[in-house]
């Protein structure tokens, strides 16, 4: 991996890391919100692309990023 | 509706931003506990809001000792609602505040050259699979030594003070195994460390 992929991998991993700590990390007040109000399909489309452009710059040996998998 | 960003301690000023929906940002005392909220008129998760309230709580941090960043979840009907859900947790509250003082989390996400252990057997696999864990283990123990905490899933955090020790950690670990694609995310604020057992 040359040092540009993993910048841009970085870059998108950040990108998922802030969407999975505010929408499923940080203290619980009011509990969950529900998945079926407009727009989330947005947030988890968003991620979906996400995902597949890591899997895309990870190659096609089916690596997969350690940890835990997002929703 | 009141959405909630975080608890937070010793806010010197409200960042100059608006919260999710545009609302401004406004500061709430329950009790002992002083929260950062703002009103809001609907209950849509959009990328906008998801983004606006991380901003928030990433301004909050930078103003005061110490923040205890909420969940985005759904806003309260009305202020009864939003005072008595804090009350209910406020002793939760007060040790998350403390265990996150001071400091800040990072991610660590490591990609391995290969996931899937060649292996004959269901049981080979396995213990494959462990090796794999243990080597992770080993290597993540400099980093879990520069942290207050750590979660199941390679979330750190971090003391302000060591934040240049761990990353310069972080980068020797990907120095000694060029093997691993080693991605580390952060300093975010401690989304990860609020609640009891974390």
């Amino acid at each position: 991996m040359t040092a540009a992929d993993r910048s841009a991998l970085a870059h998108q991993v950040t990108l998922l890391e802030l969407v999975d700590r505010v929408l499923n990390k940080g203290v619980v007040l009011s509990g969950d919100i529900t998945l079926s109000v407009a727009d989330v399909d947005l947030v988890y489309v968003g991620l979906r692309v996400l995902l597949s452009s890591v899997a895309t710059l990870e190659g096609q040996n089916e690596r997969v990023l350690a940890g835990r998998a997002l929703p | 509706m009141i959405h909630v960003y975080g608890v937070v301690d010793e806010l010197r000023e409200l960042p100059p931003l608006e919260g999710v929906d545009g609302a401004p940002l406004e500061r709430r005392c329950v009790d002992e506990l002083e929260l950062v909220v703002s009103n809001r008129p609907g209950v849509d998760v959009t990328q906008d809001a998801v983004l606006r309230h991380a901003a928030v709580v990433e301004e909050l941090m930078s103003r005061s000792r110490g923040v205890l960043p909420a969940q985005f979840g759904p806003p309260f009907g009305d202020e009864d609602d939003f005072a008595t859900a804090i009350r209910t947790k406020a002793d939760e509250l007060s040790r998350g505040l403390s265990r996150v003082r001071g400091c800040v989390e990072f991610g660590l996400r490591i990609a391995q050259p290969t996931n899937r252990p060649e292996a004959a057997s269901g049981s080979e696999y396995m213990r494959a699979r462990l090796e794999q864990e243990r080597v992770l283990a080993r290597i993540e123990e400099p980093l879990a030594n520069l942290s207050r905490a750590t979660s199941s899933n390679r979330d750190y955090l971090v003391p302000t003070e060591n934040v240049a020790a761990f990353r310069r950690a972080v980068e020797h670990l990907q120095a000694d195994h060029p093997e691993l694609t080693i991605v580390c995310t952060g300093p975010w604020p401690p989304y990860s460390f609020g609640a009891d057992g974390a």
